[in-house]
């Protein structure tokens, strides 16, 4: 090639290696790899373009104008995830103000929490300090909460959220992810404060005829919400909507999951046969004991979110450890699981409670899925989060050692291929009164 | 020899009968938390007390040997703020200054969240009076010795103490406020409303209690003047806050604010008294150097916040800040739960704010055990103190770990073995239980008639059926 | 003299089976006697005369005027006494009041005051629920509606207390007939009674909530009992430059008790509840203990008497069918009858209470069930009489059957607390009574026999 003809050449790559890095890429280097769905990779290096991975191995070629961060030996892990809080949508919770849950009514299917969600709530960074990059923000509080009575059955559309963005917009990553809803059940088992809130003591008969009722209206809403959908699609542009029966739509066509709160062995088996009647998709919420409903949740591929591991037993008499054993005993009876809080405060505590788990009999490997691929698979992302593998979205944490360890430090995080900082409303503080003379 | 032989062990026997045995824990990673860690060490206990610990530790002959080889043995797990086996209620919240009531009085050794705290590691608990009132009730601390009377389960020597409560809760009943207690019928209202309200009744309390103390004194005086006086009323809530005063009487503070921490202990001053530890006390990184100038212990939470606005500016920093300012801090639980895992807690402060294992272990051992003034019996592994030590499988702060073995006094009151061992007949003898009174209340009664056809009834399992 | 003639309508006799006159004398001819203080009579003679007996044996010779009844296939035993119930005392609720001899029945007129809601109390100054002066004796009426359905079962006497506030009053021994209430009082005040009212979370309540405030305040109770008698005492010895002390009439009704009545029915409760009686340092007694077979030996050594509540621990009857009961609770329910039995191979003293039963069949059942479960029938009969009586100080004039103590009896057919036995008469203080089939049976429709599904929700109630 003449010399002149080079020369343009060669400027004409300059110039795109200075353009070119509009893709806002970045290297990792140095770090041991845990992809989750494949063996982990020691002195790895991981390329993300765009906000996605584009390339994991050991000899990653240099890319002209991507960052390169060096990971010092770290570990590097996919941002964890908690499938069911209530981050963005409370702030204090003993002040009603500052919380939206719980709107008034038994079926709320139309609330959508995703627009609800506070970019500046303080809970965001907090929960993200630990290592979690998306949680499913649930409009509800769920079956345990001291909030209100057994009002409400479906609360509305829970979240799939990354912790950040500068608005709900941004941060959504799956607007409707799942709907929150919570199986009726005749409300025995004392409430948290009943006492304490001078609720009346029913009789069991009067609590089973509520409980008929509520759901005898579960039904007849189900079957109205059927008979929408089919008239819908039958008709033309005339046809009268109704925000409330649209919304089940998904549901009814089982592209939304029921994420149904069930917390005793009745209430899992009735709520499977529910579902099996009803004909939707359903992931069971928060159980409290699995009893004999292994089988019958693997036999209907029916996974789980777990709630709280580090809890009491509901019964005097029951293990000690019953608590710990359950998600174990899940995973056993071959049924898919992943963990949630089901709260704001301790939301960043989930790989904590992942670990007590472990500690009482589920493998570690499990664990570590049911935050990552498993919460994926359930919440029906698995095409975009829950391992680092080409394609998806470069949720990434960098570690100094397990992330289900206390003294592990989460060193850096990635979210959607940008790092987000670590810094909350806590180490701010911290760094100020340490000052303090 | 050999007559000594049967001697010995009826010896043993009577001994493991009157609970004095003796245990050599062999071969674990002993961590005392005050002298190191013992690589391959072993720890003898006689008569409850902790005689030998060491790399060879020989034991008598009728000793019972634990092969703790890969296994951790820590101090027993303290926790300064529970409310665990208290019956007929935590609180009493009608009145302003409750200090006439005795937790003492109402613990319930019943109560299986000891079982639980147990197999968790807990070995002593500060059983405190909830923080209804501003001066609230007397407290205690225990052992957690599940299977024993209430009286048995006391510390005995440990200083008795009082709770205080600063902040939302005390004032909740003054003003109706839009949280979700304010549910129900609207309460009369009760002093205070406010924060000042809140050292208005403790500066009336002492105040009180410094004319009760002064109108005794008074009659002592004159009838050792040979005078015939009426005596004063006794009065139960000023005794213990006279017992304050004269130091005798631990005051275990709640608080969340900063502004009140630090009004609490100027009152204190004041008055003339100490305030023994400051719990919760979220805010207390902002106050470290006052608090640490006055000598009080702070027992808080390690990473809990954000459920009340007082504990809105909570950090789990805040052991770390408060540790680096030379206050000597511990974190419990106070709850049923969070006392199970006292040791996964106390891992955190590695993580917010980098202290050390030692650091970490030491807030639900020795630190606690300092601010109750027990540490001369307990807190440690340390020869003459009680044989009060929890067996992890693991390092007790990695999260994977799990407690195998409990001793208090030298006496084994948890083993995870035996537990789970035990399970299957105790299920059984629970079933043969349940079948004969059910039998017996069947027979000839239609209520058993209507128990079982409304075991059946639930709609949906029969529409599926 | 208690002959008093009264007028009956023809109806009242046919319905209240009372005997229009009152014989001066009466003897019991020829029945199995269980005198409990002595030997058991297979076949003897009891006379009674002025609501007193005035012999017993198998050869006592009957008087003349005496009225006989035959006593061939009874058994005559002490009247059964009631250890700490309120009958006696009219309950507030629909018109309790009935006919009966002597008085013509008044208009729904309670003879206990309707409870005035009592001011909010703000700590143990304001001497929250107390009623320790209130009498039990003052209260009495026969007009009580259940005293007729307990004659049934047997019972004859009751130590009665009033109901309200933590420290209830001061109970009295009491017949359970009478013309009018004070014919009643057998003695009094045989002690005062303390409950503790636990509950509320405290929240805009009064004083106390909790159950260690409930303590507190009786501790703070009786430290003020002691100060007010050392009072009174150096006020008399020296009352110049005293400040005389206030009559209170609280504490004039503690120190007017003989004993205290204190409650426990768990087993850590009855730890807490010798603890407490021995630091107030007064006698007493406890009463409750379902759980008691879990300190036999603690309540030997305590040496003190114990009231058993014969409303034994039951499945809840509107229980969650898929809820198990603690283990602990079904061990109470196994148990608590064999508690009696247990008392007695150790050697403690122990009386039965009520506790709200009130109907003869369950009376009846109660006391089977606790024989059923391990105590001999004689120790039973003992417990509801000569027990009782001793425990309240009046072992000397009631209780059993000797000459000279006070006519009460109940005579049976069959042996006491047998399903088929039925309470043929009592006599109260000598007067004679016929209690009805009617209150013995159980209520129409709860025991069936027959094991028909078919029965449930039958909405005619009943044709079997």
């Amino acid at each position: 090639m003449e010399f002149p003809k080079l020369f343009l050449v060669a400027l004409a790559l300059s110039g795109s290696a200075l353009f070119g890095a509009a893709d806002n890429s970045v290297v990792i280097r140095n770090v041991t790899i845990h992809p989750i769905t494949a063996p982990d990779i020691s002195n790895g290096s991981v390329l993300v373009i765009d906000g996605k991975i584009a390339e994991i191995g050991t000899r990653i070629g240099a890319r002209s104008g991507a960052r390169t961060v060096d990971g010092h030996g770290l570990q590097l892990y996919p941002g964890l995830i908690n499938a069911a809080t209530n981050v963005g949508l409370e702030e204090i919770s003993s002040l009603r103000d500052s919380v939206d849950l719980d709107e008034i009514g038994m079926f709320n299917p139309e609330l959508r929490a995703e627009i609800a969600w506070n970019p500046s709530s303080q809970h965001i960074e907090v929960t993200r300090a630990s290592g979690i990059t998306t949680v499913i923000s649930l409009p509800g509080s769920g079956a345990r909460s001291f909030r209100g009575g057994p009002g409400t059955v479906i609360s509305g559309q829970g979240a799939l959220m990354h912790l950040e963005g500068w608005t709900w917009e941004q941060a959504a990553v799956k607007p409707s992810a799942v709907m929150d809803m919570i199986f009726p059940q005749v409300e025995t088992v004392p409430r948290r404060f009943a006492a304490f809130l001078a609720q009346p003591a029913l009789s069991y008969q009067e609590l089973q005829r509520q409980y008929r009722e509520r759901l005898r209206q579960t039904g007849e809403f189900f079957e109205d919400a059927r008979r929408y959908e089919k008239a819908k699609a039958a008709s033309g542009p005339d046809f009268r909507r109704d925000v409330r029966l649209e919304a089940m739509t998904p549901v009814i066509q089982g592209k939304t999951p029921l994420l149904v709160q069930a917390e005793r062995e009745q209430m899992i088996k009735e709520a499977v046969a529910f579902a099996d009647k009803e004909k939707v998709k359903i992931i069971i919420a928060d159980p409290r004991e699995i009893g004999s409903t292994g089988a019958l949740l693997k036999q209907h591929n029916i996974p789980v979110v777990l709630g709280k591991t580090f809890d009491l037993p509901m019964r005097d008499d029951d293990p000690y450890d019953a608590p710990y054993t359950l998600p174990g005993d899940f995973y056993k009876a071959g049924v898919k699981i992943c963990f949630g809080t089901f709260d704001v405060e301790f939301a960043r505590n989930v790989p904590f409670e992942a670990a007590q788990a472990v500690a009482f009999g589920l493998p570690r490997e499990e664990a570590l899925k049911g935050l990552t691929i498993n919460s994926a698979e359930i919440l029906g992302v698995s095409d975009q989060l829950g391992s680092i593998e080409k394609g998806k979205v470069a949720d990434l944490i960098l570690t100094d050692g397990d992330p289900m360890q206390a003294k592990t430090n989460i060193k850096q995080m990635f979210i959607a291929g940008r790092e987000v900082s670590l810094e909350s409303r806590h180490t701010r503080e911290y760094e100020k009164w340490m000052k303090r003379p | 020899m050999r007559r000594l032989i049967p001697i010995a062990c009826a010896i043993a026997m009577l001994a493991g009968l009157s609970g004095a045995e003796t245990i050599l824990i062999r071969n674990a990673t002993v961590l005392t938390v005050t002298k190191g860690t013992v690589q391959n060490g072993s720890v003898l206990v006689e008569n409850g007390k902790i005689a030998a610990i060491g790399k060879n530790v020989s034991a008598p002959a009728d000793a019972t040997i634990v092969d703790a080889t890969g296994k951790y043995l820590m101090p027993g797990i303290i926790d300064c703020h529970s409310h665990t086996a208290i019956e007929g209620g935590v609180n009493e919240g009608t009145v302003s200054d409750s200090s006439m009531v005795n937790i003492k009085d109402v613990i319930d050794p019943e109560d299986i969240n000891i079982y639980r705290g147990l197999a968790g590691g807990l070995t002593v608990s500060n059983v405190l009076h909830g923080s209804a009132n501003a001066v609230g009730g007397q407290t205690i601390v225990i052992k957690l010795r599940w299977g024993k009377t209430a009286r048995e389960m006391l510390f005995e020597g440990a200083t008795p103490g009082i709770k205080f409560a600063l902040g939302e809760n005390p004032k909740r009943q003054g003003y109706p406020s839009q949280n979700f207690f304010s549910q129900g019928p609207a309460p009369e209202r009760r002093f205070p409303g406010t924060r000042m309200g809140v050292e208005e009744v403790i500066r009336e309390s002492f105040t009180d209690a410094k004319n009760y103390q002064a109108e005794w004194k008074q009659y002592h005086d004159a009838v050792a003047r040979g005078e015939h006086p009426i005596p004063p009323r006794k009065d139960l809530r000023l005794e213990p806050l006279v017992e304050v005063l004269e130091g005798k009487r631990y005051v275990h503070a709640h608080c969340y604010r900063s502004d009140e921490i630090l009004m609490l202990l100027r009152v204190a001053d004041e008055m003339g008294f100490k305030i023994r530890t400051l719990q919760h006390v979220l805010e207390g990184y902002k106050v470290a150097r006052e608090i640490a100038e006055h000598g009080t212990g702070a027992s808080t939470f390690s990473d809990w916040w954000a459920y009340k606005i007082e504990a809105y500016d909570a950090t789990p920093y805040n052991a770390a800040i408060m540790t680096r300012k030379g206050v000597v801090v511990s974190l419990n639980s106070d709850s049923d739960e969070l006392q199970r895992h006292l040791n996964l807690e106390a891992a955190k402060v590695m993580r917010y704010g980098g202290l050390s294992e030692t650091e970490a272990l030491a807030m639900v051992t020795i630190n606690p055990a300092k601010q109750l003034g027990i540490d001369n019996q307990v807190g440690s592994i340390e020869v003459g103190k009680s044989g009060d030590m929890v067996l992890f499988d693991k390092h007790p702060l990695d999260y994977y770990s799990k407690v195998q073995k409990v001793w208090i006094d030298g006496h084994d009151y948890f083993d995870r073995d035996k537990d789970l061992e035990t399970r299957p007949e105790f299920q059984k003898k629970k079933k043969a239980l349940e079948d004969k009174l059910k039998v017996a209340e069947d027979t000839g009664t239609r209520q058993g008639k209507r128990n079982a056809s409304n075991a059946a009834s639930t709609p949906m399992i029969e529409e599926n059926q | 003299m208690r002959s008093v003639y009264l007028m009956l309508p023809a109806l009242l006799w046919a319905s209240v089976a009372l005997r229009a006159e009152v014989p001066s004398a009466i003897a019991i001819k020829d029945a199995h006697v269980v005198t409990v203080s002595g030997e058991d009579l297979p076949k003897a003679t009891v006379i009674l005369r002025d609501g007193l007996i005035q012999d017993v044996g198998a050869n006592a010779s009957i008087p003349p005027d005496a009225w006989v009844i035959d006593g061939a296939g009874l058994t005559v035993y002490p009247g059964f006494i009631n250890a700490l119930s309120t009958w006696g005392i009219p309950q507030p609720g629909p018109n309790r009041a009935v006919a009966t001899a002597g008085n013509v029945p008044q208009q729904a007129a309670p003879a206990t005051p309707a409870p005035n809601p009592a001011p909010r109390s703000h700590g143990p100054e304001d001497r929250p629920q107390t009623y320790s002066f209130e009498r039990a004796a003052d209260m009495v009426e026969p007009s009580d509606s259940r005293l007729e359905a307990v004659r049934a079962a047997g019972f004859t006497t009751s130590a009665t207390f009033p109901n309200r506030g933590i420290v209830e009053g001061l109970g009295a021994l009491i017949d359970l007939a009478g013309e009018r209430g004070r014919d009643m009082v057998i003695a009094q005040p045989i002690g005062q009674q303390i409950e503790f009212r636990v509950g509320g979370g405290g929240m805009g309540r009064s004083f106390p909530s909790s159950l260690m405030g409930n303590i507190a305040y009786v501790r703070q109770l009786y430290l003020d009992l002691g100060q007010y008698k050392q009072a009174k005492e150096t006020y008399v010895a020296h009352p110049n430059g005293n400040r005389r002390p206030e009559y209170d009439h609280d504490l004039e009704g503690l120190a007017e008790s003989p004993r205290l009545l204190l409650p426990a029915d768990e087993c850590q409760q009855v730890d807490r509840i010798l603890n407490f009686g021995r630091e107030l340092k007064v006698p007493f007694v406890v009463y409750g203990l379902h759980e008691g077979y879990r300190r036999i030996d603690e309540l030997k050594q305590a040496n003190v008497p114990v009231l058993i509540s014969l409303k034994w621990p039951e499945r809840p009857k509107d229980a969650d069918p898929n809820d198990i009961p603690n283990y602990r609770d079904l061990l109470m329910q196994e148990q608590a009858p064999a508690v009696p039995g247990m008392l007695a191979k150790a050697g403690v003293k122990f009386a039965f209470y009520s506790d709200g039963v009130d109907s003869a069949p369950d009376l009846k059942k109660a006391l089977k069930k606790t024989v059923d479960a391990g105590l001999s029938r004689a120790d039973a009969i003992r417990a509801l009489t000569v027990n009782a009586a001793e425990i309240y100080g009046v072992g000397d004039r009631l209780g059993s059957i000797e000459k000279g103590k006070i006519a009460n009896l109940v005579v049976t057919k069959g042996e006491a607390f047998d399903d088929k036995s039925t309470v043929e008469y009592v006599f109260v203080d000598g007067k004679e009574f016929q209690p009805s089939k009617e209150q013995q049976q159980p209520p129409q429709g709860g025991e069936r026999r027959g094991t028909n599904p078919a029965d449930e929700g039958d909405a005619n109630g009943g044709v079997n």
